[in-house]
């Protein structure tokens, strides 16, 4: 498999675990073909790092605080990538900003590595999503699919969602 | 007097910030400040126990397994399941493999270059170097060849100006003593270290079911099927497997960590004098068939080794006198199982330049053992096997001190809290084969017996039933307290590593352990205190990736 998708973030905490809500999603209801990888990475770091280094390319989805309103959604690649990273939401951050800059360090980054994140509303212990980026979950999918079709990967919703 | 500032992230809750007065080159007093749980109740109340440990292994940026663990050790007491023989070996290689993984990225990745100088190591001879790796370890990668490789690729590195991991280092800092060739054979095994951890983590991954977040436990044991025969079960390839990665961890911490440790540790002896605290605490962990644990549990107090007590859960108490939380009793101290979790901010509102650490500052609780202060993580652990008199653990704390020419007084400081990280990264590379060979011994006997279903029914649980998890976490003694009432849980507290060592005042106005082994430490320059992130990070808290110093201001 050239091509992976890893969701981050935390579960207990709201908005910030989009990631890997969109990740078990994508995971569900959609067929890939060729196959693609979708991990769920939760808030983890360079334990990650096993699971990136075979992946030719990779899709991250995350928080990101683009200083936005709520709810925004953007595609973020290569340079672009760090500095948005620098402005944290949590301490999964960190995580993968030492990841990617290993990742680098050590020869093992994908050539090509694409964030897509939206701007949280709530980021507090909890476990659901806040209303805004809840209704922004189709869209981070579209964004996506998108990335993937770019790439030659046909996307297909499975035949048992309607 | 200078009052200096870490703060890794201020954006958020949950981080870690130490502030600390500075006079005359010494800090005078500190304050660490944290976030670590506001509270797993609020996401756990009402929920079946038996998932508990799927939530709980999210709580952490860093540590999945270990609150995975304690968790369903909590719910087994709370019910009353017995753990079979397979599923105690299993975790036992899971705590194993995950504390050697953990320790090497800490020592490496963490904290050694709070020690060892990344600019210093370009203007290293790499002839000497390999001469030098020659005479302490028969590690193969020691050729001038290599290290003259390695020297050119940091070089890149650092002149493409994308230091990244290595931006935030104080180089050229006064405070580093190691000469340019052992800088550049530290810095070739921070790179070997990273393709290391992730190789001998594999044996998680294969146990863990492939998964980052292993989906292997289950209250009552484990969830792998075990059958020596079987394709579809740990079998006797993976046994094989899992020697393979055992093997290559144990070699790479016989050859190359301990080698390390004790050459950077004898530049550093003057901080075998620094850092120390005086209380310490381990819960004892990796249970044999009889329960007697191999590492074991023990109070120490006031560095007396002659005395160590065993530990009685009851005589916990936190207390949130200095905390940003209400109890509905007022300040007292609370048993995890009464804990509440209130939140009461009354600090400044963000972002702000210091905390008023006169009032309430943080928001971690303080927990106390009999109204002290206790250390807790892998230098309490070797020290209360130490003083308990463990043959393994002596055997090779004295080795250490032997060949560092310091005495057991020693072993209460920052460099022996850092010793003490890497002597039990040894210990626990050798269990590690030794559970693995367990395990294979038991299956070979015909036990697949992988949990207790028993207790799997909460028809037959108590109406009314709590219980208490512990596991030696890789940064030391962990607990998760369940209290279950009518089949769910009615109240859930962790009682984190980080919470015991990066604890704030109590009620009596006792610092934490890390609050009172930062007072008295030297300070070169105090816009760039090197000097304290070497005492922090070596006690491993949770949140050390993110430990960069941001500001520093004069008073």
């Amino acid at each position: 498999m050239e091509i992976g998708i890893i969701g981050v973030g935390n579960i207990l905490l709201r908005d910030e675990g989009v990631g890997p809500k969109v990740a078990e999603i994508l995971k569900k209801n959609y067929k890939f073909e060729p196959e693609i990888e979708i991990i769920d990475g939760g808030t983890l770091g360079l334990d990650l790092l096993v699971f990136i280094e075979r992946f030719k390319k990779i899709i991250i989805i995350d928080v990101v605080d683009f200083q936005k309103e709520p709810g925004y959604t953007e595609v973020l690649r290569g340079e672009e990538i760090p500095p948005y990273l620098k402005t944290r939401f949590s301490m999964h951050h960190v995580g993968i900003q030492d990841l990617l800059e290993v990742a680098k360090l050590t020869g093992t980054l994908p050539e090509e590595v694409v964030v897509v994140g939206i701007q949280p509303q709530v980021v507090e212990m909890g476990l659901d999503l806040s209303e805004t980026v809840a209704g922004k979950i189709n869209e981070l999918i579209k964004r996506v699919v998108d990335i993937l079709e770019k790439w030659g990967v046909k996307c297909a919703l499975q035949s048992h969602q309607k | 007097m200078a009052r200096l500032v870490i703060d890794p992230v201020t954006r958020i809750e949950g981080h870690l910030r130490v502030e600390a007065t500075v006079n005359g080159g010494k800090v005078k007093d500190a304050w660490s400040a944290c976030t670590m749980w506001r509270g797993m109740e609020i996401v756990l109340r009402g929920k079946d126990p038996r998932d508990a440990w799927a939530y709980t292994q999210r709580a952490c940026g860093v540590c999945t397994t270990v609150h995975s663990i304690a968790s369903v050790r909590a719910v087994e007491d709370a019910i009353g399941a017995k753990v079979p023989e397979n599923a105690r070996i299993l975790r036992n290689i899971i705590m194993a493999n995950q504390n050697v993984q953990d320790h090497i990225i800490h020592f490496y990745h963490l904290h050694a270059l709070d020690w060892v100088d990344v600019v210093s190591a370009l203007k290293a001879d790499p002839k000497k170097t390999s001469e030098l790796a020659k005479k302490i370890s028969p590690w193969p990668k020691n050729s001038e060849t290599y290290f003259k490789a390695i020297q050119d690729k940091v070089k890149a590195f650092v002149e493409s100006g994308q230091l990244g991991i290595f931006s935030n280092g104080y180089w050229g800092h006064s405070a580093y003593k190691l000469p340019p060739e052992a800088n550049l054979m530290a810095v070739a095994h921070y790179l070997e270290a990273l393709d290391v951890q992730r190789e001998i983590i594999k044996i998680m991954a294969l146990l863990g079911a492939k998964n980052p977040h292993p989906q292997t436990f289950v209250v009552g044991g484990q969830a792998t099927p075990v059958d020596p025969e079987s394709q579809n079960a740990l079998n006797a390839d993976s046994i094989a497997f899992m020697l393979k990665y055992a093997d290559m961890a144990l070699e790479f911490v016989e050859k190359v960590y301990i080698p390390d440790l004790l050459a950077v540790a004898s530049f550093y002896k003057d901080w075998a004098g620094i850092g120390g605290f005086s209380n310490f605490l381990a819960c004892g962990d990796w249970p044999d068939a009889n329960g007697k644990m191999y590492l074991p549990g023990g109070v120490i107090r006031h560095k007396n080794l002659k005395a160590v007590e065993p530990v009685d859960h009851k005589k916990f108490k936190e207390y949130i006198t200095r905390s940003w939380y209400s109890y509905s009793k007022g300040d007292v101290g609370l048993h995890p199982w009464e804990g509440e979790t209130t939140p009461n901010y009354t600090g400044p509102k963000p972002p702000y330049e210091y905390l008023n650490v006169d009032g309430k500052y943080s928001w971690g609780k303080a927990i106390r053992y009999d109204d002290l202060p206790m250390e807790v993580g892998p230098l309490a652990r070797m020290l209360v096997a130490y003083g308990l008199g463990h043959k393994d653990v002596k055997e090779v704390v004295d080795m250490v001190l032997k060949k560092l020419g310091v005495g057991p007084e020693a072993l209460f400081s920052t460099l022996g809290r850092t010793a003490a990280r890497g002597i039990e990264t040894l210990l626990m590379a050798k269990k590690t084969k030794d559970y693995i060979l367990e395990l294979a011994a038991n299956m070979g006997k015909g036990d697949t017996k992988i949990a207790d279903t028993e207790k799997w029914d909460p028809k037959t649980w108590p109406k009314e039933c709590k219980g208490v998890g512990f596991h030696e976490a890789p940064r030391g003694a962990l607990a998760h307290f369940v209290v279950i009432k009518d089949g769910k849980i009615a109240n859930y507290q962790m009682v984190v590593p980080s919470t015991w060592n990066l604890s704030p005042r109590d009620h009596k106005g006792q610092r934490g352990p890390v609050e009172e082994a930062l007072v008295g430490t030297p300070v070169a320059d105090s816009k760039l205190p090197l000097e304290l992130l070497r005492t922090i990070h070596s006690f491993d808290p949770c949140m050390a990736c993110g430990m960069h110093m941001i500001e520093v201001r004069e008073e």
